[in-house]
């Protein structure tokens, strides 16, 4: 089967009529929330899951992927004009996006980030393409213990690569495997940890604890903060049209701000973050006046925001393949998948084609809309980020509440809500990020059916996950990234790579 | 003299040690099994214990690695944005959307230090038509607009 008649379906199924609402909307309600300041796609993507569970999978997916890059886009809209990072992956592009706006520049940068963007997103799409099925088919060879291998590579992975304390995120990985065992048990029918509550019997709800531990932490840690003063840098569409000086300056770099995303994107633990990081260290280097950046430099903008929306594509790649989650962002994916009743994996692929090509062919229609539909729309995006906190945010809790209430209109989800409110809130403060510990709660009972299945095959003998050889190459990958950790100057390197930002 | 240098890194350890210890008490009725036969008990007895420690690591850190401190935690927004998701699960299905969007918006404004009442009612009354109009008629979620269904 070629990528090009697999591409037609998807073509197919995802330009329905109903299918671009969908996409149209999802991009609109993702920008609208991501340039509200404070809420990065983490957050926004939590609060807006409920509104897609009515609708089929294909299109819910489409939604998502819709609000997702518009999250993103808004977010790098906000660092431009307001200096203020929506989320930790248009950090980088505050650096110098701002400086440029600070210039009259603003239109320049705003429409290279989205062009570049645009450009990033077709590159991935065509990755998602050609490296799709071959991944498949490789993890169609996969039994439980290579499953079980790559599963405890992906998490490993994941939080060497995210930001933070590397313990601290692998506790929270293995307290988020704990939750995700609750429930009953299916082997063996046995009620584990639900504490007599009838509502914890099918396990712990991922809406009450993602909407609880991002969307209510944030509203809480943004409320303790003093209201910043947020004057954006006035901008209209026809000032947006960058100078053919702009376009030469900026098309190597988004090429090669593409390359960096698409690449890191596809690693367990990659993602829009780390690319855009990434991305603005390659420009750096290979500038020929290192000291312009930070001072308005459009290279620092085409590239990170080329290469934080490439890898924003490509890491739905180890998702729609392995049914592995990346980074959170995945995780809520997966989540939304699951509760769409489908297992996320290489058999998606062959059981339903018309979802996984159609979700890649939405992407690149999402990405086009973004372009058309929201650079000339840029006025009132940024009217909307000068609407006070206070205003907002008793909607936005409004929004989580309803949200997990309207997917299951029971009190108990309330009290749940309450309680990973809490918890997400006091381990924020202790310095350990919740966004793991989603990744462990989703893998936890994969993990726990994969472990099972493997030790009644040995009879009980872990060796069989050496035995095998895809499971061995998986652990020794899972060995030399627990040395990377280990070793003082990979360490060193990690913890610059991450302060570039700050 | 033990000192503790980093107070997030003891505070995160002991609530893993806490939520280890937990695991392996509650879950000390689930048949543990063996390796070939593994029972109920036996995969979140063997996270419990890897996650206390875990947990042991992070708070010996906390006594010999030099770390930020725990800021002052303001306990006004926290628990009255709390409060105003609890108030909602009890409200709603008493009271209906638009009364309960009216209380929820003026508990949660109070979790703000100014706040000018006259602006709250306003904005609490643009919230409670909006959210009925969304989601009660639009939406059609699974909530009352108004009280006695």
């Amino acid at each position: 089967m070629d990528a090009f008649s697999n591409l037609a379906t998807g073509f197919a199924a995802a330009a329905s009529f109903q299918n671009l609402g969908f996409a149209l909307v999802g991009c609109l309600l993702g920008t609208l929330i991501g340039v509200l300041p404070g809420i990065g796609p983490i957050p926004t993507i939590a609060m807006l899951l409920p509104i897609t569970f009515g609708l089929d999978p294909l299109s819910s997916l489409i939604m998502l992927a819709g609000i997702y890059y518009g999250a993103q886009y808004g977010g790098s809209t906000t660092s431009i004009l307001v200096n203020m990072p929506g989320e930790a992956s248009s950090v980088v592009t505050c650096m110098d996006g701002y400086q440029m706006a600070r210039q009259g520049r603003a239109g320049a940068a705003l429409a290279v980030a989205a062009l570049g963007s645009f450009f990033a997103g077709c590159v991935g799409t065509v990755f998602i393409a050609a490296f799709g099925p071959p991944l498949a088919s490789l993890a169609q060879q996969f039994n439980s213990p290579d499953y079980f291998s790559l599963m405890l590579l992906g998490l490993l992975m994941a939080v060497v690569l995210a930001h933070g304390s590397v313990v601290k995120a692998i506790g929270m990985v293995v307290v988020g495997l704990l939750f995700g065992l609750v429930g009953t048990d299916v082997n063996s029918g046995a009620v584990r940890y639900t504490f007599g509550v009838s509502e914890l019997w099918d396990g712990i709800d991922f809406l009450p604890m993602v909407i609880g531990m991002f969307g209510i932490v944030e509203i809480i840690k943004n409320l303790e903060e003093k209201e910043l003063d947020r004057t954006a840098i006035s901008t209209k569409f026809r000032d947006l049209w960058p100078s053919l000086k702009d376009f030469k300056d900026a098309w190597k770099p988004v090429i090669r701000g593409t390359g960096v995303g698409a690449i890191l994107g596809i690693l367990p633990g990659g993602g829009a973050v780390l690319a855009s990081f990434a991305a603005y260290t390659v420009e750096k280097k290979i500038a020929k006046d290192p000291s312009r950046f930070g001072r308005g430099a459009i290279e620092g903008v085409a590239g990170p925001e080329s290469a934080n929306n490439a890898a924003a594509q490509t890491s739905f790649i180890p998702l729609l393949t392995l049914g592995l989650p990346s980074n959170p962002i995945m995780a809520l994916m997966m989540g939304a998948m699951m509760i769409q009743g489908i297992q996320p994996g290489a058999a998606v692929m062959t059981s339903r084609p018309d979802l996984f090509w159609g979700m890649v062919a939405s992407m690149w229609i999402g990405n086009l809309m973004l372009v058309v539909i929201n650079l000339p729309m840029i006025g009132m995006w940024v009217k909307l980020l000068s609407i006070p906190y206070r205003y907002l945010f008793p909607a936005i809790l409004m929004f989580c509440v309803i949200g997990v209430y309207g997917t299951n209109a029971n009190s108990t989800m309330m009290v749940m809500t309450a309680a990973f409110a809490i918890f997400g809130y006091i381990m924020v403060r202790f310095g350990c990020e919740p966004a793991p510990m989603v990744l462990g709660f989703l893998l936890g009972p994969l993990m726990e059916e994969n472990l099972r299945r493997s030790l009644v095959l040995s009879r009980g003998d872990p060796m069989i996950f050496i035995q095998r050889p895809i499971s061995l190459t998986l652990l020794i990958c899972a060995v030399l990234v627990l040395l990377m950790i280990v070793l003082p100057n990979v360490r060193k390197s990690r913890e610059i790579a991450f302060q570039e930002g700050a | 003299m033990i000192r503790v240098k980093s107070p997030q890194d003891l505070g995160a350890g002991l609530v893993f040690i806490a939520i280890g210890a937990a695991g392996i008490f509650f879950g000390r009725d689930l048949t543990y099994g063996s390796a070939a036969r593994m029972g109920p008990g036996y995969f979140p007895t063997i996270l419990s214990y890897v996650i206390i420690a875990i947990g042991l690591v992070i708070a010996l850190r906390g006594f010999s690695l030099e770390g930020p401190s725990i800021e002052r935690i303001p306990l006004r927004p926290i628990s009255l944005v709390v409060i105003s998701i609890l108030a909602f699960g009890f409200l709603i299905e008493v009271i209906g959307l638009a009364l309960t969007t009216i209380v929820l918006t003026f508990i949660a404004s109070a979790a703000r230090k100014e706040v000018s009442w006259k602006e709250t009612a306003i904005l609490s009354v643009i919230l409670a038509a909006m959210c009925v109009v969304v989601f009660v008629y639009g939406l059609s979620q699974p909530m009352p607009a108004w009280w006695g269904r």
